[in-house]
């Protein structure tokens, strides 16, 4: 949980190009993937994204591989499942699992693997776009489209927050575990009760004094932003139109492909 | 329960994303509403949603290995209700996709319906009817913020099984078996989550009761003879 990616974003080379360049081959990618019928495109897309970000982005390696494997558990499970339960072809596989006989079919595997691939290649384009650009930045994406202004003003003041309150939290979880308050599952639950309600408390009270400060100085419900002019260089354009065009190209060619 | 990036296909994503645009623009309408009248709701909002956030990348003690997070929506619905709740899961679930790779952009939608939109509908209906019927504060709180735990992870599942219903087919009788199955498996994680999620909730409002009662009094959440019945203090 101390784990906040924003961190790396603000080291990133990348950070300094244009968000709007960066948006675009993200949202791009996001699309392409859950739009392709075979896995050839999202791991191609994957491949794409996660060499940018590691090679161009300087995010570390190790770090990048890690966060790849986070959000493993929930794909495996779900694409066995889709594996196991979907398909009406040919089978390849079958075998009794507590009473429930499980039947490995062809198109169900095919299908497996598609969700597989497209959430690893949507998995890279979020970290593309977490690790290379600060949330800071997205802002004045934010506030240049029509999106409400109450809505994005509430998003820029949650963003602060949570940092101040992840710092309380984890200074206050060191504290419970030394005093041994993680040491039992029932003192574990106490003591997640009172971690909660103390940081309700002092949310609140901070709350109170943020709108003292804020309404001191003038708050009409507006935070002005100050954003980069940062333009696309040519270099940039190209290669992103060479990555779209052999995106495309994939996605038409591998159209009706099977890999089983 | 997120359901990942990538993994819902193309109508899918995009019919839980027209579903659930509305609820958030109401959620907006309503905050809006609120913030005209009170000026100082703006930051309070703002923390919560912060604290929505914290509380959900707790790791929550758990019985069988698996690594688990509370949802913290169903304490924002009691405290600010259903429609509130929305925008502030709204924004959080954004900033989990975002900070902590759970969940997604293009499943955004799906996600915020399960967790944003009926699982603190649940909690709240839950914890309403609870306080009508006299419960017992501590016990109508774990019992919202369960269930509501529960019909987010229900609801998940349904997402998933209409997007995948056994026999490729979307039939009635495939998108059932899909979901006993798809239910039956996040069961083992999800069963226990919303009750350990309850009673770390039910703990949480204790104590803020017993330290700071007047900021729910404030909140309309619970009336000042109710918090003096609990502290064992005469009316």
């Amino acid at each position: 949980m101390t784990n906040i990616l924003d961190d790396y974003a603000l080291m990133s080379p990348l950070r300094h190009r244009n968000n709007w360049l960066k948006l675009a081959i993200v949202l791009f990618g996001l699309l392409a993937g859950i739009s392709s019928t075979s896995p050839v495109t999202p791991l191609f897309i994957a491949f794409c994204m996660g060499f940018t970000t590691v090679a161009l982005g300087r995010a570390p390696l190790k770090l990048y591989l890690k966060l790849l494997l986070a959000p493993l558990g929930f794909a495996v499970t779900g694409v066995l499942i889709i594996a196991l339960f979907s398909g009406s072809g040919q089978e390849l596989l079958s075998f009794k699992l507590m009473g429930y006989s499980v039947l490995l079919r062809k198109d169900g595997l095919e299908l497996a693997l598609l969700v597989l691939s497209r959430s690893l290649s949507g998995m890279c384009c979020l970290y593309f776009l977490v690790l290379t650009t600060p949330m800071i930045e997205l802002f004045a994406v934010l506030k240049a489209t029509r999106l409400p202004e109450s809505f994005i003003e509430l998003s820029m003041l949650i963003y602060r927050y949570i940092f101040v309150f992840l710092g309380m939290a984890i200074s206050i979880r060191y504290a419970q575990t030394v005093r041994l308050g993680y040491s039992s599952f029932s003192r574990s639950l106490r003591s997640l009760g009172m971690l909660g309600s103390t940081l309700f408390i002092r949310s609140w009270e901070q709350g109170d004094k943020l709108f003292l400060a804020m309404n001191s100085r003038c708050y009409d419900g507006k935070m002005t932003l100050f954003e980069v002019h940062r333009p696309v260089r040519v270099p940039e354009l190209l290669l992103t139109s060479a990555y779209f065009l052999l995106t495309l190209a994939l996605l038409y060619l591998t159209k009706n492909a099977s890999i089983v | 329960m997120h359901i990942m990036e990538g993994f819902l296909d193309t109508p899918w994503w995009q019919l839980w994303f027209a579903v659930s645009i509305p609820a958030i623009l109401y959620g907006i309408y309503k905050m809006n509403k609120l913030v005209k009248e009170k000026r100082e709701i703006l930051p309070l909002l703002a923390v919560a949603g912060a604290f929505i956030f914290v509380l959900s990348s707790l790791k929550l003690p758990s019985i069988n290995g698996s690594c688990s997070h509370p949802t913290g929506t169903g304490i924002a619905a009691i405290i600010f209700g259903p429609a509130i709740s929305a925008v502030l899961g709204t924004i959080v679930l954004l900033y989990q996709a975002l900070f902590l790779a759970h969940g997604g952009l293009t499943t955004l939608g799906a996600n915020v319906f399960s967790m944003g939109i009926i699982g603190p509908l649940v909690a709240y209906l839950i914890y309403k009817a609870g306080m009508k019927a006299n419960l017992n504060f501590y016990a109508v709180v774990f019992l919202a913020t369960a269930f509501g735990d529960w019909a987010t992870y229900l609801i998940t599942s349904a997402e998933l099984a209409l997007a995948y219903p056994a026999g490729d087919v979307l039939t009635l009788g495939g998108f059932l078996s899909s979901f006993e199955k798809f239910a039956l498996i996040f069961a083992v994680t999800q069963a226990p989550l919303a009750i350990i999620e309850g009673a770390v909730s039910a703990l949480l409002f204790k104590y803020v009761v017993n330290v700071k009662s007047d900021i729910l009094v404030e909140m309309k959440v619970i009336e000042a003879s109710v918090v003096r019945k609990l502290r064992g203090i005469p009316a």
